[in-house]
């Protein structure tokens, strides 16, 4: 399987990799990982005529924790190291989770989290998980440079709220509170290498260890268009003691918020019980882990 | 237009000229000769062309060869050391954990790269592993054994 031709890019720096995005805008395509951009390209569903690889601009692989506030994620990050990073595991579950999820291992260690994101595919695996840790998606160009909440960057399967000329550079997440806890699940028809049939990310705050729901976020993948919060599921759960029962109604308020296709991964009415079913799960670990909080 | 790449494959320096659009499966295959590393699906599904970049497991059908500039490769065919083969490569065939052998210099990659960061795995851990490596012949069991014989075999090294 052959690859168009193309001119290869390789800026070094961060400036410079803005300066061709400028230049070449709608001619070109980012390459990070490759996981997405090379297979849709060998398929002659893309043929951009250059190519500008990130992978040597520096600091974009890099995962920075800011105090005990948040951390900052480089775009060019690997899913293989979020999976594995203490910090992204302890306070940032939903994405360590997503990001181990992802593909098999070898995808994992090419696949970055900005391809992922600016992918905007309704199935994949980070979208829900940042969506419930209400990201922040640093954008640059060569003149301009903008903040997104990742809350209203998908518009469309495949489009996002990015033009030609930007570059996603980073993307923010803040600490959640204590007793916070989060959890991502994903179906598929097997365990890895799989498009998911549907991914729920939860995360939930407590007042205590045995106290009620202070805050509550659930984000549903591969179940609209667009990855969507289940907003009106939230606000039941805000209030109340943690049950099956009351994650159960949760459930039953996320399937209406979904339009499920039917497709060979799974039928509609499927999916409509499977959103049910794995958005009790997420709720459930995700209290769990939040009863189990540590500073 | 084409572009000097330097390389390390199999410990050895490599240099070559290639055009952007070539990926590192290709380069290794036609231009080095080293055809241990297999073409089969060209899209990352089946990891035939499993090679391992900077010490991960890669599929090498989704990586340029210009992206190997100045970077570590190693091929199947780098991991017998001296004529002597790898106690994993060994493991496969004492276990009977080849048939074809299509899948195999991918298979014994994912586990090299997995005994090398945990020498000690789990059948789980295994199983994960070669997630990316289909086998259309063995069934897999008889490769997890391999792998958790060969894992005994390090292990009992390392003790002596
Ligand atoms: C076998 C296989 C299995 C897969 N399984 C899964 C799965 O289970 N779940 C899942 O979610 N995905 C899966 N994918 C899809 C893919 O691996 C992921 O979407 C991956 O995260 C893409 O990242 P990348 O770095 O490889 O992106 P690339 O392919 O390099 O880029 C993807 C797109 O984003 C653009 N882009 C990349 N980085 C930036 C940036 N910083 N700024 C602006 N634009 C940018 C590119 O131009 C391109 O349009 C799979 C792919 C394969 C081949
Ligand atoms: S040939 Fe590369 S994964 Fe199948
Ligand atoms: S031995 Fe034939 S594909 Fe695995």
């Amino acid at each position: 399987m052959l690859l168009p031709k193309f001119e290869y890019h390789e800026p070094t720096t961060l400036e410079e990799a803005l300066r061709l995005l400028s230049e070449l805008g709608g001619n070109a395509k980012v390459l990070a990982g490759g996981t997405d951009v090379l297979v849709r390209m060998k398929q002659k569903i893309d043929k951009p005529s250059h190519v500008i690889s990130i992978a040597r601009v520096p600091g974009l692989d890099a995962i920075t924790p800011r105090d005990r506030h948040g951390v900052t994620v480089g775009s060019g990050v690997t899913a293989a190291d979020l999976a594995r990073h203490e910090l992204i595991r302890d306070r940032f579950t939903p994405l360590a989770l997503a990001a181990g999820r992802l593909g098999a291992p070898m995808i994992r260690n090419r696949a970055t989290i900005g391809g992922n994101l600016v992918n905007a595919r309704p199935a994949a695996d980070f979208p829900p998980a940042c969506m419930v840790l209400n990201a922040i998606l640093k954008l640059k160009s060569a003149h301009d440079e903008r903040e997104v909440p990742v809350n209203g960057f998908f518009r469309g399967p495949g489009d996002a709220l990015i033009e030609p000329h930007e570059l996603l550079v980073s993307i923010n997440f803040e600490t959640p509170p204590p007793w916070s806890g989060g959890s991502y699940v994903k179906l598929g028809a097997r365990k890895t290498l799989e498009i998911s049939m549907v991914n729920v990310a939860a995360l939930v705050t407590l007042e205590s260890a045995d106290g009620p729901i202070t805050a509550a976020r659930i984000a549903l993948g591969a179940v609209a268009p667009t990855p969507v919060r289940a907003y009106a599921a939230e606000e039941l759960l805000v209030g109340k003691q943690p049950s099956e029962e009351l994650f159960q109604q949760a459930g039953e308020t996320g399937v209406g918020m979904c339009s499920p296709i039917t497709d060979h991964r799974g039928t509609m009415e499927y999916r409509c019980m499977m959103i049910e079913v794995l958005t009790k799960r997420a709720l459930r670990l995700a209290v769990e882990q939040a009863r189990a909080w540590r500073p | 237009m084409k572009r000097i790449i330097t390389l390390t494959v199999n410990g050895e320096p490599v240099e070559g000229a290639v055009e952007p659009n070539r990926t590192l499966l290709s380069f290794l295959r036609e231009d080095l000769g080293l055809t241990g590393a297999k073409h089969g699906c060209g899209l990352g599904d089946c990891g035939a062309c499993t090679v391992i970049l900077d010490g991960k497991p890669v599929n090498s059908c989704l990586v340029l060869a210009v992206q190997a500039d100045g970077r570590e490769v190693l091929t199947i065919e780098g991991l017998a050391d001296n004529g002597k083969l790898h106690p994993i490569q060994e493991a496969f065939i004492e276990t009977g954990a080849i048939q074809c052998g299509f899948c195999s210099p991918g298979m014994i990659l994912s586990a090299k790269a997995l005994l090398d960061e945990s020498p000690k795995p789990t059948e789980t851990e295994i199983r994960t592993a070669i997630s990316g490596n289909l086998c259309r012949c063995t069934g897999y069991q008889k490769i997890v054994e391999a792998i958790l014989a060969a894992a005994g075999t390090a292990q009992g090294k390392e003790v002596s």
